[in-house]
């Protein structure tokens, strides 16, 4: 008899997000049981537990997802969790911190079709702004899109702090590969100036482009903002936005609001949940293939 | 329509165990609920709240799995839980904190089977030495052999206080005789084991407890058995799938044979199995620990 999917899902904070619960159910995990307060320390002997109390058949049908809120915590989380494998008794592991993964793999796959559609173009040698881009999303949407041949810079309030997070995107997540740039805030005037995309991952509710700068974008072509709680983070762009032109723009720039991404976001979890059980060998998962399975969606739906 | 089976699983430690979740649902039960951080004096009203709210056919698809590190913790949850019960409503209750339980009942019946059918002896009379007595697969693997009549030891590495102290408390608590013994060095482990029948080996994972230069020193040696599966095992000379192969360092022993770990595991396995899998079976509500364990591990073998 086939034995049931279990999802065992650690978090280093104290309770799992209901949101990746209930992801997880849909996509067909029949069990999904939660660690919580989990230190990384702790990760191996959870990991080699889950692995030698099922056959080798019957680890396909078992998982491991690391949530919580810090990125490099859940990719050296993964890691870890990848270390502690003992071929053949390995499962599949996906890291999806505060849900950041797939939701800046769904802004820039999102970002990535309006590019397409209607500037005929790609990611490939744009000027990406990451406003309020220090947090888990802005360093996953950065690195994506880094590696997509963009060339990024992460605008925080403080720019040691800015510089700090794009020194760790470009060395240890895109180990070393991608150059990714730093700015303060009080210089966006400046920077906007020669950006053809601004994505805005600050907290809900701050307004971090107003519409004089959206006027002042000579080569602005696409802004996104994940942001669902009014006010928007983009002066313009709500969260209906879906490729609609930004009103005031001098470029023909236009808006992706928080329901458009998050409706990617939402098929790119699905995905990659659904393929740790489809998977023939065992994956290990994070933004990459956040988006991956984004463009695929978006390709496929388009 | 029959309700669903639902597996409430306390343990005092931060989480539980995926290897006794992976377990839980493989033997069947539908649902799982985790109860973390939980504290002894919580379980008496945990488990009043798990048997008043589904009605006396309810509680026949509900049971108790009682988890952590501490072998004496669990079985005073254990013991709590029993006390809370109000029949008919009662719920059946499994501790193996740490999967001790079952891994000590599997070690002992596996190496009394090895004795039995290899030197026709059994574990009553025999001496034994349990290294890493002190933790839990070592302390249950002493009290299981205690209990079945043996002369048992359990091993610190660093204390013979330690080793002393322990097997007191858990004498006093299960009416067995355990002795303590220190082992740190060589010479200590060759003037130990000169003379002893049996010799379990419970220590850390990964730590050879006995080379084949201290194996030589054994005279009397019939059976050892080790539950260490990571390299290298416990004991020199032992293969993981051993089960009654020579003990090859133990020359001064005639006919001393061996039990590896994944042979211990196999029975483990199915044992922790056929105990999360009578909780959903019985008519009766069942209080399963160690001793239970025993009884199915020694049918198993």
């Amino acid at each position: 008899m086939e034995k049931p999917f279990i999802l065992h899902m650690l978090t280093t904070a104290k309770n799992l997000s209901p949101f990746d619960v209930n992801m997880a159910m849909d996509a067909g995990w029949v069990s999904a049981l939660p660690y919580i307060n989990v230190e990384p320390s702790e990760v191996q002997g959870l990991v080699q537990d889950a692995i030698f109390s099922r056959s080798t058949k019957n680890l396909k049908r078992t998982g491991i997802f690391i949530g919580g809120r810090d990125t490099k915590q859940a990719m050296d989380m993964l890691k870890t969790a990848k270390r502690s494998m003992v071929p053949p008794f390995e499962v599949s592991v996906f890291a999806d911190p505060s849900g950041a993964f797939t939701t800046a793999a769904g802004m820039v796959a999102a970002v990535e079709h309006e590019l397409i559609t209607k500037f005929n173009t790609t990611l490939e040698g744009k000027n990406i702004l990451a406003l309020g881009g220090t947090g888990p999303v802005g360093q996953a949407a950065a690195v994506i899109s880094a590696q997509a041949g963009a060339n990024v810079r992460i605008i925080g309030r403080q720019l040691e702090k800015a510089q700090l997070v794009a020194d760790l995107c470009s060395n240890e997540f895109g180990d070393g590969k991608i150059t990714i740039t730093a700015g303060a805030d009080a210089d966006k005037a400046e920077y906007i100036k020669t950006a053809d995309i601004v994505f805005a991952t600050g907290a809900a509710g701050i307004e971090l482009l107003s519409a004089e700068l959206i006027a002042s974008a000579p080569q602005l072509k696409v802004a996104a903002d994940v942001n669902a709680v009014p006010p928007a983070g983009i002066a313009g762009v709500d969260a209906f936005h879906n490729g609609a032109p930004i009103e005031g723009s001098i470029s023909g720039a236009v808006g992706i609001g928080a329901l458009a991404i998050g409706n990617v976001k939402y098929q790119a979890q699905n995905r990659l949940l659904k393929k740790m059980i489809s998977s023939e060998k065992p994956v290990y998962l994070h933004f990459e293939h956040a988006f991956e399975v984004a463009r695929e969606y978006i390709k496929s739906n388009g | 329509m029959e309700k669903r089976s639902i597996l409430h699983m306390f343990d005092p430690t931060p989480n539980n165990s995926p290897f006794d979740i992976n377990m839980a649902v493989d033997a069947g039960f539908d649902i799982l609920m985790p109860y973390s951080n939980v504290k002894l004096d919580s379980v008496y009203r945990l488990t009043q709240d798990a048997i008043f709210s589904r009605g006396p056919a309810g509680v026949k698809r509900t049971a108790l799995f009682l988890g952590g590190r501490d072998l004496g913790l669990a079985m005073d949850m254990l013991d709590t839980a029993r006390q809370a019960m109000v029949p008919p409503f009662e719920i059946s209750v499994f501790a193996d904190p740490s999967g001790a339980f079952t891994t000590a009942a599997a070690l002992v019946a596996c190496v009394e089977k090895q004795l039995i059918a290899v030197h026709a002896k059994e574990l009553k009379g025999s001496k034994v030495l349990v290294f890493g007595g002190t933790g839990p697969v070592g302390i249950a693997t002493g009290v299981i052999a205690s209990l079945a009549g043996a002369e048992t030891y359990l091993v610190d590495h660093l204390s013979l206080d330690a080793a002393e102290d322990v097997a007191k408390a858990y004498n006093r608590r299960f009416g067995c005789s355990m002795k303590g013994a220190v082992a740190s060095s060589d010479v200590e482990k060759i003037a130990l084991i000169a003379d002893v029948d049996i010799i379990f080996s419970a220590a850390k994972a990964g730590v050879q407890v006995l080379s084949a230069t201290v194996l030589e020193s054994a005279k009397e040696l019939k059976v050892a058995g080790d539950v260490n599966a990571v390299p290298p095992l416990g004991i020199e000379g032992i293969k993981h799938k051993d089960s009654g192969a020579p003990l090859i360092h133990a020359v001064n022993s005639k006919g001393a044979v061996s039990v590896g770990p994944l042979a211990v595991g196999n029975v483990k396995y199915q044992l922790q199995n056929t105990m999360l899998k009578i909780m959903l079976e019985t008519d009766t509500p069942l209080y399963l620990d160690f001793r239970e364990a025993f009884i199915k591990a020694r049918l198993i073998v």
